[in-house]
Formats: structure tokens, C-alpha cells, sequence
């Protein structure tokens, strides 16, 4: 098992998975691990959120596109909870914003994800 | 404890410690392993020796190396994580002593066909990662004793460092040359242009980093750079990969935001796991107008003669990779004489912790019209940081030349 340092909590049923204040190539795989582990819990219904993250850097990027892919290809969903504006700029950057659903609140995604 | 049976286990573990000091220094990763296995083998007075390493891509065990065992790695023995002796092992992370070998315990009929009464193995642990499994085997019924476990743990240890520092050695050396062979450091001439570029691996090693410039047909020009997500071999593969299809499409179509697109639908199918940033733009044949169109790439920096460098007016499209089908935009600049292009990606503007538009506000700020050479020159000095950048740099510069030599004069 790999070794990471994010939580996944569950609220209402749903794992969501709280992304550090900074995401870049040191940390990218803990967040990866943290992914895969919230799909296992959620069967791919889960929430990432990032309203604490400042920074998020390619490496960042690749791991949410990938479990993104991961949960589309299984019939799941992951959603975003995207508040601050570095990361809203990335993802503008990225063209991500565009293909990842997010949400501006915790509350918002998690009541997007169980309505499904 | 007596005396001497302290004195044979410091002994058993000098030898045990002698073989990776020595292996360390060697470069060729089945000669460590198989001096590793019979020095082990020798310690332990073992029978077999052997070592499965982690697939990551399958997630099996596979067999790389054994002595008196070789069956097994002739015969490419895969075991999947979490079943049988050595999956058990890998997937608990902890040594696993064998008393029976028989179709209850182990997967792999080679082993008692070979007549194998006992077992031992240990799991190889780098960097927090369990990246294979080290076992041990007696023809003859034996009781393999918590001492003996503690000396193959070690010898699993060690040789898990060892192959972990072999293994990235390796890949670092064929990614430097695939690197070096695909991002060329000598661009071409472009009659009307002076043009300069740096390739900067990162403190990790080289990345999937590019750049390329190249005459169309058409007497315009392409000039790429793009940023394959990842690092080392795999990235450097992928690199090269997309390096290519993009010249293919380049030659079909003289719309940049076209051949993206191909581009991407290309690598979404063959490679799915692919994911990067590119640009791609196309110099008209008078050398007036660039049209650009990005996806999910920095836009390139407009230096004009007499103002303060901007970066350029370019809506992001989507990466490459991402399975949008959104249509990229496309932009046309206007590049007039003696205008200056910088073209870069991430590692030039992103440090932890900072925000882009910091590091971009920076960049523009250290571009300025001047020739080439010297741009690159004044760029990388004013965005070098005193911690070298993880993530490798890439950086293009092109000048429209002043004077009116270019082919449109």
C-alpha cells in the first residue's frame, strides 16, 4: 500500500477527499492514493475537496484527471469543490474546468453527487 | 546467546551488508541480483533463491532472477498481488515463513515440482513502496527460525535500495538520450528569424519537455512546445511519440487548433493515459503573423520593439488527453520587425507556493527585445530560483529579424 497523509472522510454516505494547501510532484501520489481510495469507498461517487488548496501544479493536475477518467470509464462521478482563485486559474489554464464538474461549496457538491 | 553464535550472526550480517555496498556500485541490475541471490543463498544455506518484482502497470509479481530456481524467470512466472506465497507477502508487507509447500500455499507449480519442502521470504520495501519480494527455499523439510527471517529481511532491504537506485540510473541515462535526440539543441535556420532555446532537466531527472521548430511545406512555420505530464522514461517515451504524430498533422492541416485536435483524439486512443500541454503555432511565410492555438499550454510572451513584453492574447483550450471535444480557439497575432516570442513551459514560472500569475507577471518582466541568445540568457537568470525547479524547463525564444532581409523583402 502506498503511503499518504490525506483524510478521507465521509459525509452522508459520500467519501470526500480534502486536498492539502499545496499539490504538487513531492505529494501528487498521496493525493493519487487518496483518490483511488475514496472511489473503492464511493464506487466512484466521490468529492475532492480543494477549498484549501493554494497551489496545484501539473502533478496535481495529472492525478484528478486521471481519477476523473478512472470514474467516467466505471460509471461514477467525481466533483470539485474549487474556491480559490489560483487553483480556478489552472484549471481555466488546463481547459479542466470544462471537463471535471465542480462545485463552489462543499455543501453544493455533495448535494450535486448524491442527486447523481 | 553464546559468544560464538553472536559472533556467526555478525558475521552472517557483514555478508549480507558486503553485497549491496559492493552492488551499489555496479550498474547492471541482474548482476547485483544474482550475486545478491547466491550470496543470500550462501548465508541462509538455502536450496533456491529467487526475486519477483512489482509490475506496477499489472500488478503482479513477476520473476527477475533466481539461483537454482532459474525455471522460474525463464519461464516469465507471474503472481498477482495478494495470492500465494510471495502475492501474500507483498500485499501484507511482511515476512511469511512456509512449512508446506503445496497447491494450498503457493501458486507456482514450478516450486514443488522442484521438490520444495520449506520456505521463507521477506518483502523489498523502497521509498515506503513494496516494489517486490525476496524467498528463499529448502529441498529438505526445515524450520526456517525468526534470526534466519531478520537476515533475509535485511538482504530484502538492501537489495530493494539497491535496485531502486540501479533502476532509476537506468532510466534516467535512456531518458537523457531519448531527451537529447528529440529535443535538438541546434534549431533550424529560418531565413528573417534568430531564434535560441534551453532544455533544463528537473532536480528530478529529465521530464516529457519539448520543443521543435520545423519549415511546412507551405513556407510557413511550426514551432511547438509542449509538456508531457510525469517524468523520466515514460515521459520521455510519450514525448517523442507526440513529438512525431504532431509533424504528421502539421503537414496536413495550416490550422493550428486543427491539428491539436487530431493531435489529441490520436493520443486519447492509443494512449490513454497520456495527458499534456501543448502549443502549437504557425509563422506565416512573411514572418508577419502567428496563428497559436493552446491546449491547456501557457500562452507564449510578445515582447514588441518599444514595449513592455505581454503575454498574448490566446483563449485556453482544453489538454491534451482529456477527451473534451470541445474546438480549440485559435488566435492570430501580429508579429511585426524585430518583434521577440517566448515560448516556455511550467517549470520556467511554477514554484510551491507561489501563484502562477506571479511567476508569469515575472517572466514578462524579464522579457525584452533583444537577440535570442541573449533573451534565453536574461530569462533563465531572471526565473532561476537558488532551488533548482523539480519539474524539467523548456524554453524558446524567436526574434523576427529588424532589417529587411526576411524572404518577404
Amino acid at each position: 500500500m502506498p503511503e499518504h497523509s490525506f483524510p478521507v472522510d465521509e459525509t452522508g454516505g459520500i467519501p470526500v477527499v480534502r486536498a492539502p494547501e499545496e499539490v504538487d510532484v513531492t505529494n501528487a501520489n498521496g493525493l493519487r492514493a487518496a483518490l483511488l481510495e475514496a472511489a473503492a469507498r464511493g464506487h466512484g461517487r466521490y468529492v475532492v475537496d480543494m477549498s484549501q488548496t493554494t497551489f496545484c501544479d501539473t502533478a496535481g493536475i495529472h492525478a484528478l484527471v486521471s481519477a476523473h477518467k478512472r470514474a467516467q470509464a466505471g460509471g461514477g462521478d467525481i466533483r470539485l469543490v474549487i474556491t480559490g482563485a489560483a487553483v480556478r486559474r489552472i484549471f481555466a489554464i488546463t481547459g479542466l474546468d470544462e471537463v471535471i464538474p465542480h462545485a463552489a461549496s462543499l455543501d453544493e457538491a455533495l448535494a450535486q453527487t448524491s442527486r447523481g | 546467546m553464546t559468544i560464538a553464535d553472536q559472533a556467526l550472526v555478525q558475521a552472517r550480517l557483514r555478508s549480507i551488508q558486503s553485497i549491496t555496498d559492493a552492488a551499489l556500485s555496479r550498474l547492471d541490475d541482474h548482476d547485483v541480483l544474482a550475486e545478491l541471490l547466491e550470496r543470500t543463498r550462501e548465508i541462509l544455506r538455502a536450496d533456491t533463491a529467487a526475486v519477483l518484482l512489482l509490475d506496477m502497470a499489472s500488478g503482479q509479481l513477476v520473476a527477475t532472477a533466481a539461483a537454482g530456481l532459474e525455471e522460474e524467470v525463464r519461464q516469465g512466472v507471474r503472481i498477482p498481488l495478494g495470492r500465494g506465497f510471495a502475492g501474500r507477502i507483498a500485499a501484507e508487507r511482511r515476512p511469511v515463513i512456509l512449512d508446506r509447500v503445496d497447491g494450498t500455499t503457493v501458486v507456482n507449480p514450478i516450486l514443488w515440482d522442484k521438490g520444495i519442502q520449506s520456505m521463507a521470504g521477506a518483502p523489498m520495501v523502497a521509498s515506503g513502496q513494496v516494489i517486490g519480494v525476496l524467498h528463499v527455499g529448502s529441498q529438505t523439510p526445515r524450520k526456517f527460525t525468526p534470526s534466519d527471517v531478520e537476515l533475509l529481511q535485511l538482504a530484502a532491504d538492501r537489495a530493494a535500495l539497491a535496485l531502486q537506485s540501479i533502476t532509476a540510473q537506468a532510466d534516467r541515462a535512456a531518458a537523457e538520450a531519448l531527451q537529447r535526440s528529440l529535443v535538438p539543441s541546434a534549431l533550424p535556420l529560418v531565413p528573417g528569424t534568430d531564434m535560441a532555446a534551453r532544455y533544463v532537466p528537473g532536480s528530478g531527472g529529465v521530464g516529457g519537455d519539448w520543443y521543435d521548430v520545423f519549415p511546412l511545406p507551405t513556407g510557413e512555420v511550426g514551432v511547438v512546445i509542449g509538456d508531457v505530464a510525469g517524468s523520466g522514461l515514460a515521459a520521455a517515451v510519450i514525448m517523442g511519440r507526440m513529438r512525431s504524430v504532431l509533424r504528421a498533422y502539421a503537414l496536413e492541416s495550416s490550422d493550428p487548433a486543427e491539428v491539436l485536435g487530431k493531435l489529441s483524439r490520436k493520443m486519447e486512443h492509443f494512449e490513454p493515459d497520456a495527458l499534456a500541454t501543448v502549443l502549437y503555432g504557425i509563422l506565416s511565410p512573411g514572418l508577419d503573423r502567428m496563428s497559436v492555438s493552446l491546449a491547456g499550454h501557457f500562452p507564449p510572451v510578445l515582447a514588441r520593439p518599444g514595449q513592455p513584453a505581454e503575454l498574448a492574447a490566446v483563449r485556453p483550450g482544453p489538454m491534451i488527453g482529456l477527451g473534451s471535444r470541445t474546438l480549440r480557439p485559435t488566435a492570430t497575432l501580429p508579429v511585426p520587425r524585430g518583434a521577440l516570442l517566448c515560448f516556455y513551459t511550467d517549470g520556467l514560472i511554477e514554484r510551491p507556493g507561489q501563484v502562477i500569475d506571479d511567476g508569469l507577471d515575472r517572466l514578462c518582466r524579464s522579457v525584452r527585445v533583444q537577440p535570442a541568445e541573449a533573451a534565453c540568457a536574461t530569462v533563465m537568470g531572471a526565473m532561476a530560483e537558488d532551488e533548482p525547479s523539480r519539474d524539467d524547463t523548456a524554453l524558446l525564444i524567436i526574434v523576427r529579424d529588424e532589417e529587411e532581409d526576411g524572404p518577404d523583402a
